[in-house]
């Protein structure tokens, strides 16, 4: 068991593609650690450089306080479990998780006994016999995870390792994944593009994009908290509305012009942000589908009206879909393709299975004004809240 | 009233007897072609064996053949040089599967050797037969490289010899089978997963490990395709080497069986003794073929 330092590691691909870039990266003792990001963002690269499967260009990084930058991965005493899982084939499942510890050269009861007992934790005794193309998808995961446990590593390091099984299946693996960390407490470094995975499972997250790091935080900070636009659009399901608006003060207060709209913000709570004070500054406003409600028309606070386009029931809630109203001459173009919702005139609210909404509605909604976010309209940063 | 008649009615073939049957009846042209070109000429070398032909008409004259044949003392050198020449199968394997494994790594220019391990390949074994000819002959290539590394005093003659006629047969054989069995071991590399030995590399496997537990297991198929192919070559394509290169000689010293069937049916016109060696030939061929068919099935 040991802490992983990224310090300033970078790699660069034949080609010039800096896959990742000047990454540091503290992963606790025991800690649980997710790489999120979307596709092509160095996941993959950053993990890859931590087994020693990919030099590194430049840059330390360090197991357990030994710098491993040039150390075989044979001696970096890490196990990692792989997208396909990488069963070796004419292997048995027992052999298959033995592997590690008969090149270690452990005796043959001793390795026995490991296998037996990471069987027994993973559910496998029953199907140690047999060879890895007659399992199920469900099992030859839970083998790889096998292979990865009997070793008492230092570190796990798993690539996307639920992405091949079906939505039910990876829900239970989840769960079984983080239980079976907990229990061994071995630093892990978890990848995937799965943002649920990545709220659920890590202690915390590191979220990348273009080989950058943007945020490292548990999961919950990183929600409320996002440093910047990007978080704030990559995490959550539907993910946050961002809205560009311009700031419009008038008589010593906040407010922001979103399209014909003024939108109100308590002055006591805008004012505390480090929002630009002058006229007509862009900046990009943030507020999650849980935090609009509907109101009357004379409600007071930031409120909008819009229009209902679309309705989608989920069961335990609905999704509704809202146009703000007189907002037509603003852009409606997505300034920033990674950023999952970025047209300005549009919002998802999400609201009880009760409320009466159809498409077609003209409501007034109001933003939760405690849970408000502001972003920099150009560098998309957050603006922060000063401390008090 | 019974009941009996409202479950449902057992289907008169199973699927699987189905299945069976259709099997059958799709492989039967490809039966009839086999009969047609290996089991009717087999039928007709057994029948000639007993008898004796001089190109026009054929008399019966029993198993005589047969027991003359097994009293002659080149059936035997011809066996015994057949057995020997098996020497040649591991190195026919063991280079291909060396050069494979390098080519592999992507060593530097390996797509030119690539190039140059398969051109054998692409060329007529009796040209590659008058190089080898050349190479070992006694003012030939060999000999000029030993002169040039200061080694005048071994001058060789391999073909010259009895004693080592045989392994410059043996050697030229490998050569000649390097392309081949290069190209499908490469492609059998090509189809192993990486991930594989990445896993394994992780797991604290070094470079003989890897290649003894995850990448020889991966290339047994192939490997064993290679072996069949290479053994059958050896019993029955090293004709026009021997043909280009030595005759058969000096004296029996590089006459294979099936160079023996050639010189009995047409160098010496005894076609009943020639077809008694052919079937010889089919049977040890045949030996061959099932041992190894048995070994690939037996771990499926
Ligand atoms: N061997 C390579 N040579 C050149 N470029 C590479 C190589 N491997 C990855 N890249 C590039 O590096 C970048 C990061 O790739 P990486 O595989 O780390 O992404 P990822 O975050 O794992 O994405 P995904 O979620 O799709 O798996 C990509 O732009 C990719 O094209
Ligand atoms: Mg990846």
């Amino acid at each position: 068991m040991a802490e992983i330092t990224f310090s300033g590691v970078t790699k660069v691909f034949a080609g010039d593609v800096t896959a990742v870039d000047n990454l540091d990266l503290h992963v606790a003792d025991g800690e649980f650690m997710v790489l999120v990001g979307p596709s092509g963002c160095g996941k993959t690269t950053a993990l890859r450089m931590l087994a020693g499967l990919e030099e590194i260009s430049s840059g330390t990084l360090s197991i357990g306080g030994r710098v491993v930058n040039h150390v075989l991965p044979k001696d970096r005493d890490v196990a990692m479990v792989f997208q396909n899982y990488a069963l070796y084939p004419h292997m048995t499942v027992a052999q298959n998780m033995g592997f590690a510890l008969k090149i270690r050269g452990e005796s043959k009861a001793e390795v026995d006994r490991k296998v037996r007992e990471a069987a027994t934790i993973l559910r496998l005794s029953e199907y140690l016999d047999r060879r890895p193309r007659a399992l199920s998808g469900g099992q030859r995961q839970r083998v790889a995870m096998g292979r990865a446990i009997v070793r008492s590593p230092q570190a796990f390091l798993m690539d996307e390792p639920l992405s091949n099984l079906d939505a039910q299946l990876r829900v239970e693996m989840r769960v079984e994944i983080a239980r079976i960390q907990r229990l061994l407490g071995v630093a892990t470094v978890y990848v995937t593009h799965d943002q649920i995975e990545a709220m659920t499972m890590g202690d915390r997250v590191a979220v990348m994009r273009g080989g950058q790091l943007q945020q490292v935080a548990p999961p919950q900070v990183l929600y409320d908290h996002p440093a910047n636009e990007f978080v704030a659009g990559f995490m959550g399901s539907p993910p946050m509305n961002l809205v560009r608006a311009r700031t419009s003060p008038s008589q010593g207060r906040v407010g922001l012009a979103v399209g014909d709209q003024r939108l109100d913000v308590p002055a006591a709570y805008g004012a505390s942000h480090d929002l630009p004070r002058e006229e007509g500054a862009e900046v990009v406003l943030g507020v999650r589908p849980e935090d609009i409600e509907v109101v009357g028309g004379d409600a007071s606070g930031p409120t909008l009206r819009t229009c209902v386009e679309r309705r989608e029931a989920l069961g335990a809630e609905i999704l509704v879909h809202l146009s703000v109203a007189d907002a037509g001459q603003a852009r409606s173009v997505a300034y920033d393709e990674d950023v999952a919702v970025a047209r300005p005139t549009m919002l998802v609210a999400r609201m009880a299975p009760q409320a009466r909404v159809e498409v077609g509605d003209v409501l007034t909604v109001r933003l939760n004004e405690e849970r408000l976010h502001f972003f920099d309209g150009s560098r998309g940063v957050t603006l922060r809240r000063e401390r008090a | 009233m019974t009941v009996s008649t409202v479950g449902a009615r057992a289907p008169r073939l199973t699927l699987r007897r189905r299945r069976q049957l259709a099997g059958a009846l799709f492989a039967l042209p490809a039966v009839a072609l086999v009969v047609g070109l290996i089991a009717v000429p087999i039928g007709q070398a057994i029948y000639y064996s007993f008898t004796q032909w001089n190109g026009l008409t054929s008399t019966w004259i029993g198993p005589s053949t047969w027991t003359q044949a097994f009293h002659n003392p080149n059936l035997w050198t011809a066996l015994e040089n057949n057995a020997w020449l098996l020497l040649a199968v591991p190195f026919a394997l063991g280079l291909p599967l060396l050069i494979a494994m390098l080519l592999h790594q992507r060593v530097i220019g390996w797509k030119i050797f690539r190039s140059i391990y398969f051109l054998p390949t692409a060329i007529s074994w009796v040209v590659l037969g008058l190089v080898a000819e050349r190479f070992f002959a006694f003012q030939g290539t060999l000999n000029s490289l030993l002169h040039f590394f200061g080694l005048s005093h071994v001058n060789t003659n391999m073909l010259g010899y009895e004693s080592t006629a045989l392994s410059a047969l043996g050697i030229t054989f490998v050569f000649t089978m390097i392309g081949t069995n290069t190209m499908l071991f490469l492609t059998g590399l090509a189809t192993l997963d990486t991930s594989l030995e990445e896993a394994a590399r992780i797991d604290g496997a070094g470079r003989w490990r890897i290649f003894r537990h995850i990448t020889l297991p991966h290339l047994s198929r192939f490997i064993q395709l290679a072996f069949v192919m290479t053994v059958i070559a050896l019993f029955s394509a090293l004709f026009s080497l021997i043909f280009v290169m030595t005759g058969g000689g000096p004296g029996y010293a590089t006459t294979t069986m099936e160079f023996l069937i050639y010189q009995t049916g047409f160098a010496q016109g005894d076609f009943g003794t020639a077809a008694l060696y052919g079937l010889i030939l089919f049977v040890l061929t045949a030996i061959v073929g099932i041992v190894q068919l048995r070994l690939i099935g037996s771990d499926e």
